[in-house]
C-alpha cells in the first residue's frame, strides 16, 4: 500500500516535471508554416514565354548556320551572286521554322545583344531577315524598329506580291532590292542603292532616302515624302519625291547628287 | 463609422495577406483619404497609396466596388497587389529607376515613360499575384471601369493568366489592339533579369496607344486619370531607400549623362523629398539639384576606405577642470563626492566639468585634408564623361569627413593665368564637391602660394594630390613637396617623362606616397586600395 503511493507520487512528479519542459521548449518559428503550401499555377504567360523562346532558338540557329556558310571569316561582300546564295540558303533554314511576325521583330533586337547571337553582319543579317518576312505566314508584318542601334541592310529583298512590310525606323543600304511585287513601307530614312533592281511592286519611304536611288530597276515605284538624294541608272518604273515624278522625266539625272 | 468597420476588415485580413506573402516588413495598412492629381469628375476613386511603406487604402473606392464585390475582396485584393510591389516589383528604388531609364529610352517623352513603368510594374505584380498566390486581383479587375489603355492591358491579362475578365474583342476596338496584346503577351514578365529589355519591348509596343490617349487627353483639355491601382513616384520609397538608390544607380551606370537625365526628370519629387544641394547630406529646399554633384556623390558614397589616425598635437585627454551644480540625469561618475558633502541631492552635488587638454599625442586624430586636384585640358571633364579623378578625391573626402576633419580644395590649371578655385577647409560637402566637379580645360601650372597659404604652416595636414603630372612648373612643386613633412598622397595618371622625373625626384622622402594609375578606371580601386595601405602603415 505505501508502496503504491510512493509509486502514485513519483509518476506525479514525473508528469509534472515533463509538462514544466514542455512549456519551456523552444517553440518552432517556422512551425507556422508546416502545412503551408506554395501555391504556383501554371498560367498561359508560361507556355507562350516558352514556345517564343523555343522558335527564337531555331532562327538563332538558322542564323548561325548562314553566317558559318556564307561568312566563315565574318567577311562579307555584297555581291550578286553572294546575296543569291545566301538568300537560298537562309530561306531553306527558315521554311524549316514556325513563327510570326512578332518573331521577327524579336529577333532584330535580339542580333543586336551579343550575349544571345555573337555576331551582327548586316548584310547577310539583311538576308536572313528578308528571307523571314518573305516566308512568314502573316500578310501584313511591322517590325519596330526604331531603338535598333544598327540600320539593317538589304532588308525586303525579294519581297513577294501578296507581302506589306511596314519598318518603323531607319534602315540602311540596298533597302528592298530585287523587289518582287511586294509593298515596303519604311517609316523613316533608307540609304544608298534602294530599290535596286527592283521589278515590281512599290517602295514608300516617309523620310529621306541616300544615292543610287532604284539602280537597274525593272519596273515598280519608288515613293519619297522627304528628299532622294540621287538616282541611279533606272531600267524602268517610276519614282517620286514629295508627290513629285521625278523619274521618268528630265528633273533628275542619273549619278548627280542634290 | 464606416471608416472604422473597413479598418477593422483591413486589421482582420492582413495577417492572413502577410503570411501569403512570406512576412514582409510593412506596417498594418490603414484607411484614408488620397489626395487624387488627376480631374475631380473621374469616375474611378484611387483605390490605394503607398507612401514610405504605409499603405493606404480609399474608402471611396472601396464603396464604389461594392456593388459588385464583397469589401472583404476589395481590400485583399489591393492589399496583394500593394505588398507585391515591395516583394517582387520593383522592390527597390534603384529598379524603379532602372525601369524608367528603359522606357524613357524608348518612349523619349518623361510623362510616358513613367507611364509605361507604371504599367509595367502592375503588371508584374498582379501577373506574380496569379501565379503565385490565392488572390481576388482577377475579380478586381474585372470590376474595374477601364480606360482605352487599361482596356488592352486588362485584354493582356485575360490572355496570359488564361481568366475571363469581361472583355469582349468587340470591345478591344479592333485588330491593333489585337496587336498591341499578341506582343506584350510575349514579354517574359517574371524573369526579372530580362526586366530592361522586357520593358523597353512592352514601351514599343504601347507607345503608339499612350500617345494617342495624351493626344486625346491633350484635345479634352484634361489629364490622365489616376491609376485605380495606385500610382508609382517618389512617395513609394523612404529618403534612405531613396538615397540608397541613387548610389546604386549610379554604381551600375557609372554613366554622368544618364544618372543627370533620370536626376532631371525626378528633379521636382526630389525637391519634394528635400534634395537640394545646401544643407545636410545632400538635402535641402529651395536649391536646384545639380545632378553632376549628386551622381559624384553617390558614387563616392558606394566606396569606403578607413584613415589611419596620427598622434595630433592638439589633442589631449580631458580633465576636471571646473565644478558645475548637479541635476538629475548627469552622469554620476562626474559627481565629485569631496564638495557634495557625500550627498546626492540636487543643488547640493557637484559634478566635475571636463575640459580638453593640450597634451602632447595622448590621443589619435584625423588630420585635416588639402585636396588638389588637375582639372587642365588632358584631365577629362567630370561634368560631360565620369571622371575618376574627381571620383578619387570625392572618396578621400568622404573618408576625412567621416572622421570628423575638414576638407580644403585646390582645383587648377592653368593657376597663375587664373585657372583656380580655391576653397578652404571646410566639412561642408556640397561645397567640397562642387569645387571638385569644376573644369577648367587649358594648361597645368600650380601657385604653390595658393596651398602654402592653404596650409598656412600647419604641419597636421595631409596633402591629396591627382594630375597626370604635366605640369609646367614641376620643378617648383617638387622643391617645395620635398620641404614639407605633411602626409603626402600623389596619384598621377599615366606614365610619362614628368611623372617619372617627379618620381624620382620624390623617392626619399618617405613621408611621400606616389601612385601610378595605368587605366583611369583603376582609379577608385587602385588609389583606395594603394591609400588603404598608406593610411593603415605606420609612418
Amino acid at each position: 500500500m505505501i508502496h503504491e503511493k510512493k509509486m502514485n507520487e513519483i509518476t506525479k512528479k514525473v508528469l509534472q516535471n515533463q509538462t514544466k519542459k514542455e512549456s519551456l521548449a523552444v517553440k518552432n518559428p517556422f512551425g507556422e508554416f508546416d502545412n503551408f503550401q506554395f501555391k504556383k499555377v501554371e498560367i498561359p504567360l508560361d507556355k507562350i514565354v516558352q514556345d517564343t523562346e523555343v522558335v527564337m532558338d531555331k532562327i538563332r540557329i538558322g542564323y548561325e548556320k548562314l553566317l558559318e556558310e556564307e561568312a566563315k571569316e565574318l567577311v562579307w561582300m555584297v555581291q550578286y551572286n553572294t546575296i543569291i546564295k545566301a538568300y537560298e540558303l537562309a530561306e531553306k533554314y527558315v521554311k524549316e521554322i514556325d513563327y510570326t511576325a512578332e518573331d521577327i521583330e524579336d529577333f532584330c533586337f535580339a542580333l543586336e545583344n551579343t550575349q544571345r547571337i555573337p555576331y551582327l553582319i548586316p548584310g547577310p543579317a539583311g538576308i536572313y531577315i528578308s528571307a523571314l518576312c518573305n516566308c512568314v505566314k502573316d500578310e501584313e508584318i511591322k517590325l519596330k524598329l526604331s531603338e535598333l542601334k544598327t540600320e539593317i541592310n538589304l532588308i525586303g529583298f525579294r519581297l513577294p506580291k501578296g507581302k506589306r512590310l511596314v519598318i518603323e525606323g531607319d534602315t540602311g543600304d540596298f533597302t528592298g532590292i530585287g523587289l518582287e511585287g511586294g509593298e515596303l513601307v519604311v517609316e523613316g530614312n533608307a540609304k544608298n542603292w534602294t530599290g535596286a533592281g527592283m521589278r515590281s511592286g512599290k517602295i514608300l519611304v516617309k523620310k529621306n532616302i541616300g544615292l543610287h536611288t532604284g539602280e537597274w530597276m525593272m519596273g515598280g515605284e519608288i515613293y519619297v515624302g522627304g528628299r532622294v538624294r540621287g538616282l541611279g541608272n533606272i531600267v524602268e518604273g517610276k519614282i517620286f519625291e514629295r508627290d513629285k515624278l521625278i523619274y521618268p522625266g528630265k528633273v533628275r539625272y542619273p549619278n548627280l547628287y542634290y | 463609422m464606416e471608416q472604422r468597420n473597413l479598418q477593422f476588415i483591413i486589421e482582420e485580413i492582413w495577417p492572413k495577406v502577410k503570411k501569403k506573402h512570406l512576412y514582409p516588413e510593412i506596417p498594418i495598412p490603414k484607411v484614408g483619404k488620397i489626395e487624387e492629381n488627376a480631374q475631380k469628375d473621374q469616375e474611378q476613386a484611387v483605390g490605394i497609396e503607398i507612401k514610405q511603406k504605409q499603405i493606404t487604402i480609399n474608402p471611396a473606392f472601396v464603396y464604389q466596388m461594392k456593388d459588385k464585390m464583397r469589401e472583404e475582396q476589395v481590400i485583399e485584393a489591393l492589399l496583394d497587389h500593394g505588398v507585391a510591389h515591395y516583394t517582387f516589383c520593383p522592390w527597390d528604388f534603384q529598379t524603379h529607376l532602372l525601369l524608367y531609364a528603359e522606357a524613357k529610352r524608348v518612349v523619349n517623352d518623361k510623362e510616358l515613360a513613367k507611364q509605361v513603368a507604371g504599367y509595367f510594374m502592375d503588371v508584374i505584380t498582379d501577373t506574380y499575384c496569379v501565379k503565385t498566390k490565392s488572390t481576388e486581383i482577377p475579380q478586381l479587375h474585372r470590376n474595374l471601369k477601364k480606360s482605352k489603355v487599361e482596356e488592352v492591358i486588362a485584354s493582356l491579362y485575360q490572355k496570359i493568366w488564361g481568366i475571363d475578365l469581361g472583355i469582349s474583342n468587340e470591345s478591344n476596338t479592333g485588330s491593333r489592339h489585337d496587336e498591341i496584346v499578341r506582343r506584350l503577351a510575349r514579354i517574359p514578365y517574371l524573369d526579372r533579369s530580362r526586366w530592361p529589355e522586357s520593358i523597353q519591348k512592352f514601351a514599343r509596343s504601347i507607345k503608339s496607344l499612350l500617345t494617342y490617349e495624351k493626344e486625346e487627353e491633350g484635345k479634352r483639355g484634361g489629364n490622365r486619370g489616376s491609376n485605380p491601382q495606385g500610382d508609382h513616384n517618389l512617395d513609394n520609397y523612404s529618403f534612405e531607400e531613396i538615397d540608397q538608390g541613387l548610389r546604386d544607380y549610379a554604381k551600375r551606370t557609372m554613366a554622368v549623362s544618364e544618372f543627370r537625365d533620370i536626376v532631371e526628370d525626378f528633379s521636382e519629387e526630389l525637391k519634394e523629398m528635400g534634395y537640394g544641394m545646401e544643407g545636410g547630406m545632400g538635402r535641402g529646399r529651395g536649391n536646384p539639384i545639380d545632378a553632376d554633384i549628386l551622381f559624384y556623390m553617390k558614387l563616392a558614397e558606394t566606396y569606403s576606405i578607413p584613415i589611419k589616425k596620427v598622434k595630433t598635437e592638439e589633442k589631449g585627454s580631458l580633465h576636471p577642470h571646473s565644478h558645475s551644480p548637479w541635476e538629475i540625469g548627469s552622469p554620476f561618475q562626474d559627481v565629485d563626492p569631496w564638495t557634495s558633502f557625500g550627498k546626492i541631492m540636487p543643488g547640493i552635488t557637484q559634478i566635475w566639468k571636463k575640459k580638453e587638454g593640450k597634451g602632447r599625442g595622448k590621443l589619435e586624430g584625423t588630420p585635416d585634408c588639402l585636396i588638389a586636384i588637375d582639372s587642365s585640358g588632358s584631365m577629362i571633364n567630370p561634368r560631360k564623361s565620369l571622371s575618376y579623378a574627381v571620383l578619387g578625391a570625392a572618396c578621400a573626402t568622404n573618408a576625412y569627413l567621416r572622421n570628423d576633419s575638414k576638407v580644403a580644395v585646390y582645383n587648377f590649371s592653368d593657376a597663375p593665368m587664373g585657372g583656380k578655385d580655391i576653397l578652404n577647409f571646410t566639412n561642408k560637402k556640397e561645397d567640397i564637391y562642387r569645387t571638385l566637379c569644376k573644369y577648367f580645360g587649358g594648361g597645368t601650372a600650380l601657385d604653390l602660394e595658393d596651398i602654402m597659404s592653404l596650409m598656412n604652416g600647419r604641419k597636421n595636414v595631409d596633402l591629396f594630390i591627382i594630375t597626370d603630372m604635366k605640369i609646367t612648373n614641376l620643378e617648383a612643386l617638387i622643391g617645395f613637396l620635398s620641404q614639407i613633412q605633411n602626409r603626402i598622397t600623389v596619384v598621377h595618371i599615366g606614365e610619362n617623362p614628368y611623372a617619372s622625373r617627379f618620381e624620382k625626384a620624390v623617392e626619399k622622402k618617405k613621408n611621400i606616397s606616389i601612385f601610378t594609375v595605368k587605366r583611369k578606371e583603376d582609379i577608385p580601386h587602385i588609389v583606395l586600395g594603394s591609400i588603404r595601405e598608406y593610411w593603415n602603415s605606420n609612418l
